[in-house]
């Protein structure tokens, strides 16, 4: 029945995508579609492709993971609507502009800094898509019990399916449609979750306690390489064999195995996560690891998400199906509504995983919550329909936003990077592209979704974002000056992020300066670009260049 | 039905690209009536203040509630229908604001441009 659910996203997707575009017949019936959409239906396209697995499934994980503090991750990816809605929505639309790297020859008048926006693009896109593929994979061996593989392997091959079929065009509808199932399959179960576990479990969710026993016989299958401290004698039984006691000390555990902790054993402590319910994981506030720093964590996240998302190359091209700058300016408005609609309920999962299933945070399997839990609550046949639908909601999140973040990224391969575009060329690059999502797809296993999404935006945030507020209100503005200011940007979002990954986390306070190094390295991007821009001098028309940008289309 | 010839269609900048990588000349660069320039100069400056107000009142937000939230702890023990305050000052409070913001700068926004 999940695979049922799945598909049926898939091949409805796909048939809207085909008669959207079989309705449209002339280039002059696709120029004119812009025109006729109102405000409300593009916002809801637009939220459609903005909420990917990172909300539908990495909120609620985090939450399980790192405590109530993880609801700043949804505050941040609204309030970048706020950002868009100021400083970018309007004067982008007129320029014209479909992407970044366009909006960067247009004001700028500059090639080398239209291919390096470019090389952005591809970062921002890859960082962001991989963790989809990541979710896609973990959903399907946690409802179908596959291994991880096999589920990242099926959601490449949905996607090339899709892209090869010429399904989920650029099409507003799809979208828009996407968005509506997305809210309806992510609300309903919440609700529904609420009535079903009972007053109890309510009261429980509300005044957690810290997971220190297990309350029932608990087997826990280990989907990373694990690191236990086990504190008091604790009774477990390790695979098949009979139950043991293990002393206290530390023990390696290998993906994969399964051990099986009677009622009342104590609960062990995984080395850089906090047990769910304790006193910190109750805090507003993300510590994640308990490095100590958590209103520096706060801010770091909120910054990258909050100033990343004008950046996004999938969601910025969403914006020019608006008829003019002030219907780009209406649409980012109403997304803040609807998006904030939908943020209400992350928090229902994430309270509700943290009292019924903390056990999640030993197998390292938070992102899983969301799909988890309607089995846990009832056994029969509704909780197999209501995980049905959670696993058809999040393949649609996942499909919508790594098919317009592939299309993005082998856009600004073929067209900006290489000379000449056909669009045949265009769908190989993509197919290519998808494949070598899933080969990066594989080995992130252990990376969670939600926090690999935040150096997406921090990426954006470093770059893209000083260029698009500085590009629209500094006159004064250079290409030399932008090109400088977002190569630093780059290297030094990029550079700390890769770092974390590769060479693993340092202690402290470094661990957020490194993981998430928004706080330092946006400002770091501003101030370069403004200096070395003060330095040169702008060409004599770009006064004009920046004004007609805040110029309303209407005549007076 | 008369088959159409199929187009590709582009965003004119790309289009404007397209056509200089062929024939190897630059563009026209953009340029503005003086009319036209003296409404766009004021349009700007007065949506930079409006612009600069509403990202104080985000800043307030996103900068100020976390620095709240960690000088009083005590917020987490106050409920309200059994909710900590300090969950709710995290999981509703900001989309009311938020909501709010958008609907009061779009408005400000449009105002200016008239």
């Amino acid at each position: 029945m999940i695979a049922g659910a799945i598909l049926l996203v898939v091949v409805v997707t796909m048939v809207i995508g085909a008669r959207g575009v079989a309705a449209m017949r002339t280039t002059s019936d696709f120029l004119v579609a812009s025109r006729r959409i109102s405000p409300t239906l593009n916002a809801a396209a637009v939220s459609g492709e903005y909420l990917s697995a990172a909300s539908f499934l990495g909120v609620a994980g985090l939450m399980v993971k790192d405590g109530v503090g993880a609801l700043w991750y949804p505050v941040g990816f609204a309030a970048g609507y706020i950002a868009m809605l100021t400083l970018v929505a309007a004067p982008m639309r007129r320029t014209g502009a479909l992407t970044v790297p366009d909006f960067a020859e247009a004001r700028l008048g500059s090639p080398g800094l239209r291919k390096l926006s470019a090389v952005v693009v591809l970062v921002i896109a890859t960082l962001y898509v991989v963790p989809q593929f990541k979710a896609a994979g973990m959903v399907l061996t946690a409802v179908a019990g596959t291994p991880y593989w096999v589920g990242v392997v099926v959601a490449g091959a949905a996607v090339s399916i899709t892209l090869a079929l010429g399904g989920m065009r650029a099409a507003t509808y799809v979208q828009a449609f996407q968005f509506g199932l997305k809210m309806l399959l992510f609300v309903a179960p919440a609700i529904w979750l609420l009535l079903q576990v009972g007053a109890d479990t309510r009261r429980d969710a509300l005044s957690p306690v810290e997971f220190t026993h297990f309350s029932h016989v608990t087997p826990v299958e280990f989907q990373l390489d694990t690191q236990l401290t086990i504190t008091e004698p604790t009774p477990v039984a390790i695979g098949a064999a009979p139950e043991q006691v293990l002393a206290p000390g530390t023990y390696p555990v290998e993906a994969g195995t399964t051990w099986t902790f009677p009622t009342g054993s104590s609960v062990p402590e995984v080395a850089g996560a906090q047990r769910p319910g304790g006193e910190t994981w109750a805090r507003p506030l993300l510590d994640p690891g308990g490095a100590g720093h958590p209103v520096l964590a706060t801010w770091s996240v909120l910054i990258a998400t909050v100033l990343g998302t004008m950046g996004l190359p999938h969601i910025i091209v969403r914006f020019h199906t608006s008829s003019d700058g002030r219907g780009a300016r209406r649409t980012a408005a109403i997304t803040v509504g609807l998006l904030s609609v939908f943020y209400l309920f992350p928090a229902v999962y994430g309270l509700l995983g943290a009292v019924l299933l903390p056990e999640l945070y030993l197998s390292g399997a938070t992102d899983t919550v969301v799909v988890a839990l309607p089995a846990r609550v009832d056994g029969g046949w509704a909780g197999l329909l209501v995980t049905a639908m959670l696993s058809a909601g999040a393949f649609a999140a996942f499909l919508a936003t790594s098919l317009g973040l592939l299309l993005a990224l082998s856009g600004a391969v073929s067209h900006d990077l290489l000379p000449g575009t056909t669009l045949r060329r265009l769908r190989l690059t993509t197919l290519g592209a998808a494949a070598i999502v899933v080969a990066l797809a594989l080995p992130a296993v252990h990376l969670d979704v939600g926090v690999l999404v935040t150096s997406a935006f921090a990426v954006a945030a470093s770059t893209f974002c000083p260029l698009l507020v500085l590009g629209i209100w500094w006159a004064r503005l250079t290409a030399r000056g932008a090109v400088v200011g977002m190569v630093v940007g780059l290297v030094a979002s990029a550079g700390s992020i890769g770092i974390d990954l590769f060479a693993g986390t340092p202690p402290g306070l470094a661990s957020i300066l490194f993981g998430q190094p928004a706080l330092w390295s946006v400002p770091l991007a501003f101030a370069t670009m403004v200096l070395v821009s003060l330095r040169g001098r702008p060409p004599a028309w770009a006064p004009a260049a920046m004004l007609r940008l805040h110029l309303d289309e209407r005549q007076p | 039905m008369t088959r159409n010839r199929r187009v590709a269609v582009a965003s004119p900048q790309t289009r404007l690209d397209m056509s200089r990588r062929r024939s190897g000349v630059r563009a026209a660069m953009p340029h503005l009536a003086p009319a036209d320039l003296e409404r766009a100069r004021r349009t700007h400056r007065l949506q930079l203040h409006r612009a600069v107000a509403t990202l104080a009142l985000l800043a307030l937000l996103i900068i100020g509630l976390p620095v709240v939230l960690a000088a009083f702890p005590v917020l987490d023990d106050v409920s309200v229908a059994g909710i900590p305050v300090g969950w709710i000052a995290v999981a509703v409070v900001p989309y009311v604001f938020l909501v709010v913001l958008a609907a009061w700068q779009l408005r400000r926004a449009e105002q200016a441009e008239e």
